[in-house]
């Protein structure tokens, strides 16, 4: 169905696309980027190996079952927005905290990247899901 | 461990324990219930800790912050009232589980069976403690939903469909009628916290004087009768009979269908001592009270005669609470309360010795039943326990009740005056007729008279202690609440009744006070009783008879017409509305937004075109705009699908291109990688249709999608060149604040990503159920169409 120069094209691809989407979603607080524009990324390049290689073949080694994804996606949003009261703030407080660790410097964590996380996780098992359930059907 | 954190615990163990209870199924086995009736103790230790500060007047109160903004908070308010459910919710569910035990078969579902009755035990125990309307009304919906659960617990049994069905559209649809009478209380009061309104006489005041005083009563009582089985709604509670018995008796009886007795007890305070209050509460509750005792007689299923008395007995309660004058707000509270306690208590006995009956005896038609005292010894012995003190014999706690439900309906009619002196007085003593012969009939009817010759098994016998325990336990309570008043009234009656009346009060509750005009209404009720029993079986007939005749004489006629018409309503309308090509839904779409926007442009008249505008469009943007009419030429007119499909990408990228000119990085980046991800899907569906467009559009057609489109294109640029005009005062622009505070508050630079995850997350976290939702709807969408074929 595919040429080869897609399927080459794809391989190289592949770890790139998932590497810069995670630079996406860790950055996404400060700079371009984020849970929702990290899952797309990851979601287009999982789908375009699916394309290209074909969902049959893309199963036979690789068959992760995205509904745990954004099952455990929005698990992770909702405790993290849970997680305030734990503190005694009301629901959906973040809280920032900078940290330095030696060789990388001063880091910033934010419990809102945490829900960014969750939202990276739902993007990603939803598109997929759906994509896969599309493609499955005969 | 201070008294707000012990009820915070309480309402969310069950939940929490609930969800780790499939583990724990693993390693007990079938011994799983007995886990649940722990955590059921658990929650019931912990309501016990905080009693002896409420008994000794205190109420407890305590918050944490939801949305502070908008007033809405998850705060927890305990007086007597809540105490009394607490207990009951969790006394009632340590009984029922440790029954289950014995009831359930292991070949059932068994932790499904449990988890939902865990999930129900702490929704109710969430709701009797909610001090924020809003909050109770989240709680109120999830009983509904647990019940649902429940009764269709049987899922390939018709008939537990159905009740499911049926008790999930009223009690779920009653709730939102609660929900808009909360909103109009929020509208008069301005708070959604009860204790606010439940301590402060002037809010009270004001509500009781304000217009829309009589709305809000009527959208609340509304929710507690459609969950009360009261009224109209009663139909569903006969039908959640198909429940396996135990639920019956825990939801059934003891405490879901309570929650509209609370409810009408938790905002007796707000609106009784008004003629509207006495006229929908009593006027319902007497209306109730007689008919479902009446009907009660042609039942011959004996949890169907159960769900019925129930009905009546919660309709007592409703009538109780009801009386009320200008100057006596409360007459018959403190009836109402003990009756409601005692309810409890036989009610689940009685729905417990169903279950055992019904068990040993293999069917529920008390026709076919008759004789089994000398088979079932213990059994014969609680069951006559239970329904002699529904018939209000003394010494059982049922009579302390009854006697003084007569005594406030003596007062009552003797405050009102006129014909009602006796009027009120007569009804009452005619539903406890009714009451006393079906309670007769219950006992009669399974273990009296002689056994059938066929139709039962050949030996039945007491079941084993796990089931019979828990009644001769309720069954011990029913005796002591009778001889010993004092202990259920000072410690729960007392405090209740203080805090519904907002007064110090005492009772006293005695088996002996001389000879009363209520213990006369009591005789004259035995007798007649007796009198009307010996024609039981006759006014059944009539009522069958009466129901084979006029089949459009009950509400039920008219759910079923609803219900099963509403298919064929729906498949005429979607048929209608939805006949298939997007086409039309686009075309529709489009027409309603020109519509919306022409009633603005009208009013704006000759100054929709600003007379400023600013032409200075730099090379590069003009190039990209030159681009994109290609592009979208290119889209409509290009006669292949793939070429076609391209020149659409390509536009979304110009677009793309264009918000990088524009300085958002954000969008330009997601609009990439959307537009990436369409493509992908387009190329895929390509494969599989042919090349070039079939279809040959009629020149009428054609200028008809014309003039819609450059119609809606007009629509959008004059829209937009009024947008850029600048914010127009009184409006200010909103980037200001999200830029000075993103750093200060939370601590990002981004303020795309700040507002997205910290600004506005609770948005973010609807829109990402929403697309969890979306993808489970795809999967279940193609995995149905596949199992019919």
């Amino acid at each position: 169905m595919t040429t080869l120069i897609t399927k080459t094209v794809t391989k190289i691809c592949l770890p790139l696309v998932i590497l810069f989407s995670i630079s996406l979603l860790l950055a996404g607080h400060n700079n371009p980027g984020g849970g929702f524009i990290g899952g797309v990324m990851f979601a287009s390049v999982i789908a375009l190996t699916y394309v290209a290689f074909g969902l049959k073949y893309i199963k036979s080694f690789f068959n992760p079952d995205w509904g745990n994804w954004f099952g455990f996606g929005l698990l992770l949003a909702a405790l993290t927005a849970f997680s305030a009261i734990a503190f005694s703030h009301n629901f959906f407080r973040s809280a920032v905290e900078f940290v330095h660790l030696p060789f990388f410097g001063e880091i910033e964590l934010v419990s809102a990247g945490l829900f960014d996380i969750g939202v990276y996780f739902v993007v990603i098992g939803g598109l997929l899901s759906i994509f896969k359930n599309v493609g499955d059907d005969k | 461990m201070d008294s707000f954190t012990a009820i915070t615990i309480a309402v969310f163990l069950p939940f929490i324990l609930a969800g780790i209870l499939p583990a724990v199924e693993k390693l007990l086995k079938d011994k799983v219930g007995w886990y649940a009736s722990a955590t059921a103790l658990l929650s019931l230790l912990l309501v016990a800790q905080v009693a002896p500060e409420i008994i000794h007047g205190g109420t407890i109160q305590g918050t944490i912050e939801w949305l502070p903004s908008m007033g809405i908070n998850l705060s927890f308010y305990a007086d007597g009232l809540s105490i009394m459910f607490g207990f009951i919710v969790s006394g009632i569910g340590v009984i029922i589980m440790s029954y289950s035990n014995g009831y359930m078969s292991k070949k059932e579902d068994l932790p499904r069976y449990y988890q939902q009755l865990l999930f129900f035990m702490g929704s109710m125990l969430g709701m009797v403690f909610s001090a924020n309307t809003i909050q109770l009304f989240i709680f109120w919906e999830l009983t509904s939903i647990t019940s649902f659960m429940l009764i269709g617990y049987w899922r390939n049994r018709p008939m537990s469909v159905y009740g499911a069905t049926k008790s999930m559209l009223i009690t779920a649809s009653g709730g939102l009628f609660m929900l808009a009478g909360f909103l109009v209380l929020h509208a008069i009061t301005g708070t959604f916290d009860i204790p606010t309104i439940l301590h402060n006489e002037s809010i009270r005041e004001a509500l009781q004087n304000h217009n829309l005083f009589i709305y809000a009563l009527i959208l609340i009582f509304i929710g507690a009768a459609s969950k009360s089985a009261q009224g109209p709604f009663y139909i569903w509670l006969p039908n959640a009979m198909e429940a396996p018995t135990p639920v019956s008796a825990f939801l059934h009886s003891a405490t879901m269908v309570k929650a509209g007795i609370y409810l009408v007890a938790r905002i007796h305070p707000m609106f009784s001592g008004t003629d509207a209050w006495f006229i929908l509460v009593s006027g319902v509750g007497i209306f109730t009270m007689l008919l479902a005792g009446f009907l009660a007689f042609r039942q011959t299923d004996i949890k169907g005669i159960l769900a019925y008395s129930t009905i009546s007995q919660l309709a007592y309660l409703m009538t109780m609470y009801g009386y009320t004058t200008h100057n006596e707000p409360g007459i018959g509270v403190a009836a109402a309360t003990f009756h409601l306690l005692n309810h409890a208590t036989f009610k689940a006995c009685l729905f417990l010795v169903a279950g055992i009956v019904a068990h040993e005896a293999a069917t529920r038609d008390i026709t076919k039943m008759g004789g089994l005292r000398k088979e079932m010894p213990i059994t014969f012995i609680v069951a006559t326990i239970g329904a002699l003190s529904m018939a209000g014999i003394p010494p059982l706690n049922g009579f302390l009740s009854k006697e003084m439900f007569y005594e406030s309906s003596v007062e009552m009619g003797h405050l009102l005056g006129g014909p009602y002196t006796i009027l009120i007085p007569a009804l009452a003593v005619l539903g406890g007729v009714f009451t006393f012969a079906y309670s007769i009939k219950f006992i009669d009817g399974i273990f009296l008279g002689k056994r059938p010759t066929k139709g039962l098994p050949e030996h039945i016998h007491d079941p084993s202690m796990i089931m019979l325990a828990p009644a001769i336990f309720l069954a011990g309570l029913i005796i002591l609440f009778g001889l010993v008043p004092s202990i259920p009234v000072h410690n729960f009656i007392e405090p209740t009744v203080s805090g519904i009346l907002l007064e110090e009060a005492n009772l006293h509750v005695q088996l002996w006070h001389g000879f009363t005009i209520s213990l006369m209404m009591t005789i004259v009720t035995f007798i007649l009783g007796l009198l009307i029993y010996t024609q039981y079986d006759r006014i059944a007939e009539w009522q069958n008879r009466f129901n084979a005749r006029f089949p459009w004489f009950s509400v039920n006629y008219y759910y079923d017409g609803a219900v099963n018409n509403a298919k064929d309503v729906t498949f005429k309308f979607s048929s209608r509305m939805q006949p298939g090509p997007v086409k039309n839904y686009v075309i529709a779409v489009l027409l309603l937004t020109l519509a919306m926007f022409a009633i603005p442009a009208t009013m704006l008249g000759a100054n929709l075109i600003p007379q400023n505008l600013n032409f200075d469009v730099p090379l590069y943007e003009g190039l990209i705009f030159l681009f994109m009419i290609v592009a979208a030429l290119g889209a409509a007119l290009l006669p292949r699908y793939l070429p076609a499909i391209i020149a659409l990408s390509g536009l979304g990228y110009l677009v793309a291109l264009l918000f990088i000119y524009l300085q958002a990085p954000d969008l330009a980046l997601t609009q990439v990688l959307v537009e990436t991800l369409s493509t992908i899907i387009f190329l895929l569906a390509l494969v599989k249709i042919p090349q070039k467009f079939k279809e040959h559009i009629p020149a009428t057609t054609l200028t008809r999608d014309l003039i819609i489109s450059v119609a809606v294109s007009a629509m959008i640029f004059l829209l937009l060149i009024n947008a850029t005009q600048g914010i127009v005062p009184p409006f200010e622009t909103l980037s200001y604040y999200f830029i000075e505070k993103s750093l200060s508050l939370a601590g990002g630079h981004n303020i795309v990503n700040v507002i997205i995850v910290d600004f506005r997350g609770y948005d973010t976290l609807g829109e990402i159920s929403v697309l969890c939702l979306a993808a489970l709807g795809v999967y279940n969408l193609i995995h149905s169409r596949g199992e019919d074929e």
